[in-house]
């Protein structure tokens, strides 16, 4: 049997992770009679109102927990219910953000919630079919999500009359192939539409003009996870724990040189050195933390000596990174951070769309200005083009965060190991291993 | 002679219908031709395209777009190991050079002699609580080791039915829900088509 | 809504709604330079190039071509952000950009050069490999790509899509990796194909035509109208030596709106043909003016019915005002026959002008292949159909290109019963209630269909669903010829001798006919024993024509009529003098001027040509950052 690797049980901050574990969570019978499933559901759509509803999500600040981190009752709220016309939801399962595994977590432990989220949205803000973009790889969490709608609508829960509320609502799945792209907004509606998917320039938001041109609230699955507990149990208990403006939990995917990786269910505010050191058991006997991803490879990296800074937005913020995708990579100290920064550039000039100039020129000249360093031929001036290739690609001159993301991973590891990439550029020289420990 | 069946072109032609508009149908028709082929090739694209009235311009941009369709031949079973950061650190390199060596290629634009296997480095899959990992046959392998990866390929060429021993970690064995009855399957879905028997080992 | 008062580096202007910042700056003299930002495509904010800075707004710099105007607002394009932007975009797009300016066609008139002059910075930093493409790649037998120079704007792509309503050019792979194919690598097949010439803003895609052979700076040009087809779009062909060495789009949002199709913009090397005849001939030998001009009066005076008279398609209004002169006096009784003509006829009202197609609410295309018969109004009916949302019926046997539309509603009719087809319309879901002009647009099946019964069908239609009807005229100046009365549809039967003015027609001659005079361009088989006077081309005469929707557009020929070469008018009028018919005209003004006073349909022929276009106002940026 297959372990589980993260949170699971009763905790105080097992929000969503509570009954992960429970044999046949997946299956409805068991989500219904073990872990209180579809009675969110039941309340929203018997006994609450649409506004209601989306009171009850601002009132809890849950933040968007693919990347962004926006307002999720503020985005609900976008979404003018009364316009005529088809309205959808459409939720982004493309999960390809490096380090992050949280959304797989949940399909294959309780798709259900997912259902139960998913459904209680659309009836909020006026959807009766929701999408559910899922990338192409996730072979077995898509087969299981298919099967749990399956038994939702053969329950009743969906379809024309969803226990017995004369609102149709609907789930489908579109899969993904193959494009990490496609889990920025507007270029996964450009997919859905059966197009290559590169971003759209906004304004029109998809709270207007989104799938297929209809107002679409487009939410990532987590987000839609946890809103059967916020219903359950009010907006304001979801406000109780997390921090101020970061409220709640949140699934971060510990990864990379940790003894115990796995999907751990965090408060919001608890440090990295809880999530790494305690949670993860920190990196392998004898090697020391050299330096974490905190939000995906996407978000700035943080040193070692950082190790306390909080896991709430605002902190994040305060220390140049973000919350991202929640995906925590741990490197050590035996591995090169110049190697990683390449790596991770080869990973963003590959997966680049191409539409505009700075990401499509720039990731792949940054690419090569990489491989020369790390070839022994670099110089000062190789160094000056990565900074100058990472100006280029931040501050709006992309059209979307690709490009910004590229351009953190050399901007971020620049800043933090300068010296690292100077014993390479400057003297042709790898000197891993020398990086002071924490204290 | 038509590359794909007249059951996958039927399929196909019932897909524009399922779809807010017609051309959404496009992946999911060039993802059922893919598995009917092996690969698209131009004239599979061609036929797709005629089957939903599209140019086969538009065909092609699209499959060339995403890095899950491929247009040159990939083998019977295609190894797509991680090679992405978390991956990376935990050894995936080496996973790589011993995949290659196992089904004897030199590089991912190479299949193997025998024209069972051909290998790609992914980007990251989202898994990576078991790195390193990679997916093999829609299937997502864990905790890879050397061994391991000599086991997979050498179950595979003797084409005998996966024993429980060499069950991929990560294989839901625990589920006991029955699969999709065609009567309940979403249409358009992955997942309703039935897989076709394994071919049993000529000498048992 | 009311107009948007802002202000751009300080001036203050004032713009309708609605108008981008990019175009807001153009008004005064402001260049913000863009890639893939074309005024009749949809904007994207692709390449990145016309960032700008402005507040109120977010903090982060915004592409220009997407952000309409607001009140108010205050737009900083020579901020510090702004100007290092561009500059840094146009150092991205020139990274992998090959150094081909002294080779590449598009240098002296290339946006590359000119905003990297004006934008760019002014030494290179890039050193290194760049991107290298197998080049160039024939997308047709007329178009070349270099994937090399590609900026990947999409302009070419996103034209094919939106306006052409074709995928057959496209984009493969994804990122840097990216590049222009056609798909499958076959050749183009779309007769709106050429004008991706005319969008690349790089040498990415340039004219096989024209290949290397001359830098803009070496030819001069004018701005004329097409002679291929009704339509009368804007071109402007430019000439060198003498030569008509290419021919571009010129915006007229009249007709055309700046797209032009494959047969004008490549179909004009016979222009240069050595084989071009230059000096009268007869029976193959040279001969003067006098001597052939005189041998053709005898040999066709007086033949009365027996004599046949060819009409080119583009004859211009003047040659057949002269011709009509001809027909009542010496040569009465003689038959015509207009080449590529359709069955319609002269319209009894004013009709339908292009342009009013943009509000029609439904549009009705009746029994024309429109992409082949008159190609740049399918592109003005596809985009009202695709951008401005009508409604589109077609009533013709076969599939057409309209129907690559999801919501197209074809009628296939049998072939003859348009009609029948056209008096059931009233009562279809689309017409009870169009909510606005409905279009009618019918050609003639080209041949299949009873005219009479047709036009009747289609007035009775427009009456009923409140709409207006444009004939679809097909040859170049059918409606002037119709005008003045020579546009004939006779058989040629009976007759014994053929006057072909223009190319010889291909079928209806009598095997008893013989071609004893005419006047073309190119010897033909057919021609041995005639008298051939030589003609001047398209690209050197004079004149007018009348297009499909009945607006007299004149000719500005770039290549003047050279002796021993006689304009189509002189000869006439000489010809005619030789008949003892006096058509004593100075010049073609006094032609105009009395055509304009007799038949009311060309009475803007009395006007002098409208004065060249005000030249483009030259757009200045900083030299460099």
């Amino acid at each position: 049997m297959a372990e589980l690797r993260g949170s699971s049980g009763d905790a105080p901050n097992h929000i969503l992770t509570r009954w992960f574990g429970t044999p046949d969570l997946h299956t409805l019978d068991v989500y219904e009679a073990k872990a209180g499933g579809y009675k969110a559901l039941r309340k929203a759509l018997l006994d609450m109102s649409p506004a209601e509803i989306t009171g009850e999500v601002k009132t809890s600040g849950l933040r968007g927990r693919g990347g962004a981190g926006f307002a999720t009752g503020t985005k609900w709220g976008f979404i003018n219910r009364d316009a005529p016309g088809p309205k959808y939801v459409v939720v982004n399962a493309d999960e390809s953000e490096p380090g992050t595994s949280k959304d797989r977590y949940i399909l294959e432990n309780s798709p259900h919630m997912l259902v139960e989220g998913i459904l209680i949205a659309a009836y909020a803000v006026g959807a009766n079919q929701a999408w559910v973009y899922i990338r192409g790889e996730y072979d077995e969490p898509s087969r299981m999500l298919t099967e749990a709608i399956e038994e939702a609508r053969a329950k009743g829960y969906a379809g024309p009359k969803p226990m017995g509320k004369d609102y149709p609502l609907d789930i489908r799945l579109y899969r993904g192939h193959g494009a990490y792209i496609c889990g920025e907004e507007t270029a996964l509606l450009e997919s859905l539409e059966g197009k290559r998917a590169q971003p759209r320039s906004r304004p029109p938001f998809p709270a207007v003009k989104g799938a297929w041109g209809r107002p679409t609230l487009l939410n990532n699955v987590e987000t839609l996870a946890t809103v059967p507990w916020i219903i359950n149990n009010g907006g304001a208990a979801y406000a109780k724990l997390g921090t101020d403006k970061s409220p709640g939990t949140r699934l971060m995917s510990v990864s990379g040189n940790v003894r115990k990786p796995g999907v751990y269910e965090v408060e919001l505010g608890q440090t990295f050195r809880h999530v790494i050191m305690e949670l993860a058991g920190g990196v392998p006997e004898g090697r020391n933390l050299k330096v974490f991803w905190p939000g995906g490879s996407s978000a700035p990296v943080l040193p070692a000596s950082m190790l306390d800074t909080k896991t709430d937005m605002e902190s994040l913020a305060a220390a140049r990174s973000m919350g991202g995708s929640g995906g925590v990579i741990v490197m050590d100290d035996t591995h090169c951070i110049v190697k990683a920064a390449h790596r991770l550039l080869q990973f963003y000039a590959y997966e680049s769309c191409g539409k505009c100039t700075p990401c499509r020129i720039g990731g792949d000249w940054a690419v090569r200005t990489y491989e020369r360093i790390l070839a022994g031929e670099g110089s000062q001036v190789e160094l000056d083009t990565l900074i100058r290739v990472s100006d280029g690609l931040q501050n709006g001159r992309c059209l979307c965060g690709l490009g910004d993301s590229a351009g953190w991973v050399i901007d971020s590891t620049i800043r933090h190991f300068r010296e690292e990439y100077e014993d390479h550029a400057l003297r042709h020289e790898c000197n891993v291993g020398k990086v002071p420990a924490i204290a | 002679m038509s590359a794909l069946s007249s059951h996958v072109l039927e399929e196909i032609k019932e897909l524009p219908a399922k779809y807010p508009q017609p051309r959404s149908a496009v992946m999911p028709a060039l993802d059922l031709a893919q598995e009917e082929l092996g690969h698209l090739t131009p004239e599979a694209m061609s036929e797709v395209a005629a089957a939903l009235e599209l140019d086969p311009g538009y065909v092609e941009g699209v499959a060339t777009f995403y890095s899950l369709f491929h247009l040159a031949p990939t083998g019977k079973h295609r190894f797509y190991v991680c090679t992405n950061l978390s991956c990376a650190l935990r050894g995936a390199d080496e996973i790589v050079e011993r995949v290659r060596k196992q089904i004897g290629v030199g590089s991912s634009d190479q299949v193997s002699p025998d024209g069972l296997f051909s290998y790609e480095e992914v980007e990251c899959l989202g898994a990576c609580e078991y790195a390193p990992m990679m997916r093999l046959d829609h299937r997502y392998y864990y905790d890879l080791t050397a061994e391991k990866v000599d086991a997979l390929v050498a179950e595979r060429r003797s084409s005998s039915p996966l024993t429980p021993t060499l069950s991929p970690e990560g294989e839901r064995e625990r589920r006991s829900s029955s699969p999709l009855t065609p009567a309940l399957s979403p249409e358009g879905e992955r997942g309703k088509k039935p897989r076709a028997p394994r071919k049993k080992k000529a000498d048992g | 809504m009311p107009d948007v008062n802002l202000t751009i580096d300080g001036k203050k202007l004032t713009v309708p709604a609605g108008t981008l910042i990019v175009e807001a700056a153009k008004t005064i003299g402001i260049e913000i330079p863009v890639f893939c930002y074309h005024h009749k495509l949809d904007p994207v904010g692709a390449c990145r190039l016309c960032l700008v800075d402005f507040s109120p707004g977010p903090p982060r710099p915004q592409t220009a071509c997407t952000t309409p105007v607001s009140e108010g607002m205050v737009v900083r394009t020579q901020s510090a952000m702004a100007v290092q932007a561009r500059a840094d975009i146009l150092e991205f797009e020139l990274a992998n950009h090959p150094l081909d300016c002294p080779v590449c066609d598009k240098g002296g008139e290339c946006p590359l050069q000119d905003f990297t002059f004006r934008h760019g910075y002014p030494t290179s930093r890039i050193d290194g490999p760049r991107l290298h493409f197998k080049k160039p790649i024939p997308l047709s037998d007329k178009i070349a790509l270099d994937r090399e120079r590609c900026v990947l704007c999409y302009r070419c792509t996103r034209y094919y899509d939106e306006v052409a309503w074709e995928q057959e050019l496209t984009t493969d792979e994804r990122g840097v990796q990216s590049f222009i194919t056609s798909q499958f690598d076959r050749p183009l097949q779309s007769i709106f194909s050429g004008n991706i010439i005319d969008l690349c803003p790089v040498g990415a895609l340039t004219s096989r035509v024209w290949r290397f052979e001359s830098r803009p700076w070496d030819m001069s040009h004018s701005e004329t109208i097409c002679s291929r087809c009704s339509v009368g779009c804007s071109v402007t062909q430019w000439q060198r030596r003498g030569q008509l060495v290419r021919v571009t789009s010129r915006e007229n949002d009249d007709i055309d709106e700046g797209w032009i199709c494959d047969r004008g913009r490549f179909d004009y090397t016979d222009v240069n043909d050595p084989s071009r005849v230059r000096t009268p001939t007869i029976a193959g030998r040279k001969s003067t003016w006098a001597d052939a001009i005189s041998l053709v009066a005898a040999r066709i005076k007086g033949r009365g019915a027996k004599l046949g008279i060819s009409l080119a398609q583009d004859v211009t209004n003047e040659e057949a005002f002269l011709f009509r002169r001809l027909l009542d006096g010496p040569l009465k009784g003689a038959k015509v026959k207009m080449h590529g003509r359709t069955a319609i006829p002269a319209p009894a009202a004013p009709t339908m002008r292009i342009r009013e197609i943009d509000d029609a609410r439904v549009i009705i295309v009746v029994a024309s292949d429109i992409e082949n018969d008159v190609p740049i109004i399918d592109l003005r009916v596809k985009k009202a159909v695709s951008k401005r949302g009508a409604k589109l019926i077609v009533v013709y046997p076969e599939g057409v290109d309209l129907d690559r539309h999801p919501h197209t509603v074809h009628i296939r009719n049998a072939k003859g019963a348009a009609a029948a087809e056209v008096r059931k319309l009233a009562a279809h879901d689309l017409l009870t209630d169009p909510g606005g002009p409905v279009a009618i647009l019918f050609g003639d099946g080209h041949g299949s269909e009873d005219m009479n019964e047709l036009a009747a069908a289609c007035g009775a239609l427009a009456e009923q669903v409140g709409g207006k009807e444009m004939p679809l005229y097909r040859a170049t100046n059918e409606r002037g010829a119709l005008a003045a009365g020579v546009a004939g549809w006779d058989k040629l039967d009976g007759v014994e001798a053929i006057l072909s003015w223009g190319p010889p027609p291909t079928a209806g001659i009598p095997r008893s006919a013989k071609f004893i005079a005419a006047w073309d361009h190119l010897p033909r088989p057919g021609y041995e024993s005639a008298v051939v006077l030589p003609a001047a081309t398209f690209a050197e005469r004079q004149g007018s024509y009348t297009n499909v929707e009945g607006t007299v557009q004149f000719l500005r020929p770039p290549i003047p009529v050279q002796p021993p070469l006689k304009e189509g008018w002189e000869l006439l009028c000489e010809l005619g003098a030789a008949l003892g018919l006096k058509l004593d005209y100075p010049g073609i003004f006094p032609i105009q001027r009395e055509l304009a006073s007799k038949v009311p349909a060309l009475a803007s022929l009395a006007q002098p040509p409208s004065p060249d276009p005000a030249p483009p106002p030259v757009l200045v940026g900083p030299a460099h950052p």
